[in-house]
């Protein structure tokens, strides 16, 4: 015979059970296929083919050695990691503040606007790749940084955009009202109440172009020769290496995006509201 | 953190985002060839670096190879210098290719078919032939004892070879015959070469023929003992290495993989024979030169460098492919190019030989060409639609092609006068 209060302890194991296999299944979603590809990277060609797999490798460092020899792969990171930066500060320095503008102004084509903000996405970069590559070889943008920098930041443009609009949203507007009383004008109002508060939220639509900037390889292998970014260097390279070559290469392009988030983590917790500090 | 932060971004704004081409004059080797990577460094390391200048050599895929050329081209100066890629894709643009006829080989004899094939219709010499491949079959070795009674593997018949799978098939408990359809798959290739040669001595005159109709029935049952998961494989090296599959056809290249890491497990072989003989076709990449290159003389000294005999046989060690001059090889070869070395020769010097070239004259249209083949093949085989009603139906859309692009007749088929019949 159960009482109501048994009932509730019963739930209670059940919610925290729930709880515990919950996690367990994320954190496996997100962990067993790097365990993979860095146990994999790690083997060497033979145990790669084998299979059932030795649930320890057997710390082969034969194919990571491959890459730090490879040709240009240092140079294509840096070039990689220059871009990746360049795509985040312009695109929230474009983006943030027509976020700001969409959620506190009214204006006429205020909703055309959104629409068409994401239009850019609408069109696959294999077509918009020639047009653009033949202008910027006429500018003399062509295989430089900022070129394809710019490139990468309409490509994330509409996300940087929404996400700002949503989060200054959020923010109520007497806040600054408030702000204003008391003798700021808008710009320090902007600077002093709302920016700390969207700071967490910025960072994160900030790691958001990153992270397109880092996987974009069309555009990157058109428009840059000398200054190949490493996807566009690695990917092209890797889609008919044997497979050994293709996890170790697979590490490469992950692990320096897995570091920069590793580093950014305490914003991107911020904005979930789960404090990190 | 946040100091992390800030010296980052000071670096990146004081490193020059502008900076175009900064470093010494090297020449752009824009290349569709020699691709993965290990065969992109032995291309650097060992090919390219016996050249006089500093070579820049960046393999690609196609969409980005061809959208970079045609932008360079559209914008009147571009930075590639030299370009690679194989006979199909050079069709299209020879228009934008400088005549390499006054370059000076010095004594290396080439290859006179390829050397005509690389005029590309014209009077003038769009690319030199560069380097050649083929397809062949490949085994381990654990296959050969469900071999059928009384056949040779170096001397197959299509018969024997749906026998052996099926024999494998029975015994293993799984299929393991494997063949390329994945997206990435050169199945296209296999029927045109291979398939159609073997069964109607053609490739476009009697693609809809009655031996066209039993050529795609013995195909189908092949198919019924060929290992499922085909449809999703481009490079059966991969396949023969993990024992997916025990016996495959693909692109010496892209079997290379398996006879170099463990070559006392896997043999070539010829492909199959049919009725009207042994198809195989035989595939040629060249060099070429874009009317933008900048460093015409430093370009043109590069591609002469490429067909010198020297070269040659260090890129055959590179890359798998044959050399397209005449040469000597060496003794120490790799296990790849010792073993499918041995089944080309078995294949090309059999008694009967058909060989199919690849399509001359198509341009641009080449890519819907081999989209014929790849049409008749998922509605025939994977579709299970009737045979005769999909080969009378491709057959219009080839006969519009060859029309359209007024090509005529290579081998098998017979020379024509104005574009190939499609009968």
């Amino acid at each position: 015979m159960s009482t109501a209060g048994g009932r509730v302890a019963g739930n209670d194991r059940l919610a925290h059970w729930v709880f515990i296999a919950t996690t367990v299944v994320l954190c496996g979603w997100v962990l067993v296929p790097i365990w993979l590809l860095i146990s994999n990277t790690l083997s060497t060609a033979s145990e790669v083919n084998s299979f059932p797999k030795p649930v320890v490798p057997s710390l082969n460092t034969e194919n990571i050695q491959f890459f730090l020899t490879f040709h240009g792969a240092g140079n294509a990171l840096w070039n990689s990691i220059q871009v990746a930066f360049a795509t985040m500060i312009m695109a929230i320095s474009v983006g943030a503040p027509a976020g700001y503008a969409l959620s506190r102004f009214d204006f006429r084509g205020k909703n055309a606007f959104r629409v068409l903000v994401l239009m850019t996405r609408a069109f696959p970069l294999p077509l918009l790749a020639l047009p653009m590559a033949i202008l910027f070889i006429r500018v003399g943008l062509d295989d430089t940084v900022i070129g394809l920098a710019i490139v990468h930041t309409t490509l994330a443009l509409p996300f940087a955009v929404l996400i700002t609009f949503s989060l200054f949203s959020g923010i109520p507007i007497e806040l600054e009202e408030a702000a204003w009383t008391l003798g700021c004008n808008r710009l320090q109002a902007f600077r002093k109440v709302i920016l700390p508060l969207v700071l967490p939220g910025l960072a994160a639509s900030a790691i958001f172009a990153f992270v397109i900037s880092w996987n974009e390889v069309f555009a990157a292998a058109v428009l840059t020769i000398e200054h190949r970014t490493l996807p566009a260097f690695l990917l092209q390279s890797l889609d008919d290496a044997p497979l050994h070559l293709k996890f170790a290469g697979g590490t490469m392009l992950v692990l320096p995006a897995l570091i920069f988030i590793f580093l950014v983590r305490k914003y991107l917790f911020a904005m979930w509201g789960i404090a990190n500090r | 953190m946040k100091p992390f932060l800030k010296t980052t971004l000071a670096a990146l704004f004081t490193a020059g985002l502008w900076s175009g081409s900064t470093s010494a004059q090297e020449l752009l080797f824009w290349s569709k060839q020699a691709k993965p990577v290990e065969e992109a460094q032995a291309m650097r390391d060992k090919v390219l670096s016996g050249f006089e200048g500093d070579v820049d050599f960046q393999p690609n895929d196609s969409g980005p190879w061809l959208t970079r050329l045609q932008a360079e081209t559209a914008a009147g100066s571009g930075k590639i210098a030299v370009l690679g890629a194989l006979h199909g894709d050079f069709t299209t643009i020879a228009d934008d290719l400088v005549d390499l006829s006054d370059i000076d080989l010095g004594d290396t004899a080439m290859n006179a078919t390829f050397m005509a094939l690389g005029m590309l219709g014209t009077d003038e010499q769009k690319y030199l032939p560069w380097m050649q491949a083929t397809y062949v079959m490949a085994a381990n070795k654990k296959a050969l004892e469900h071999l059928p009674e009384g056949a040779d593997v170096m001397a197959l018949s299509y018969d024997q070879l749906i026998a052996w799978s099926k024999t494998m098939a029975e015994k293993t408990g799984s299929p393991k015959f494997g063949f390329p359809a994945g997206p990435k798959g050169l199945k296209h290739r296999f029927f045109q070469g291979y398939l159609y040669p073997s069964y109607t001595n053609s490739m476009v005159t009697k693609f809809a023929s009655a031996e066209a109709e039993t050529a795609w029935t013995v195909f189908k049952d092949l198919w019924a003992v060929t290992n499922p998961g085909s449809t999703g494989y481009s490079a059966m090296q991969e396949q023969l290495l993990s024992e997916e599959v025990w016996v495959a056809f693909d692109h010496t290249a892209r079997l290379a993989g398996a006879f170099n890491e463990r070559p006392d497990d896997f043999i070539a072989f010829p492909a199959p024979a049919g009725p009207t003989g042994r198809g195989f076709m035989p595939v040629v990449a060249g060099v070429a030169i874009p009317k933008t290159a900048p460093d015409m003389e430093g370009a043109k000294a590069l591609v002469a460098y490429m067909t010198n005999p020297s070269t040659q046989i260090e890129t055959l060690k590179a890359t798998s492919f044959f050399p397209v001059v005449d040469v000597e090889l060496p003794a120490d070869m790799p296990p790849a190019v010792q073993t499918s070395g041995a089944a080309i020769a078995a294949m090309s010097g059999a008694a009967d030989a058909n060989p199919g070239l690849l399509p001359v004259g198509l341009g641009d249209l080449g890519g819907q060409f081999n989209q014929v083949y790849v049409d008749a093949f998922e509605r025939i085989v994977l579709g299970g639609e009737d045979v005769r009603a999909v080969l009378d139906n491709q057959a219009e859309e080839l006969r519009r092609i060859m029309n359209e692009a007024n090509a005529p007749c290579w081998a098998p088929d017979a020379a024509s006068e104005g574009p190939c019949p499609v009968e």
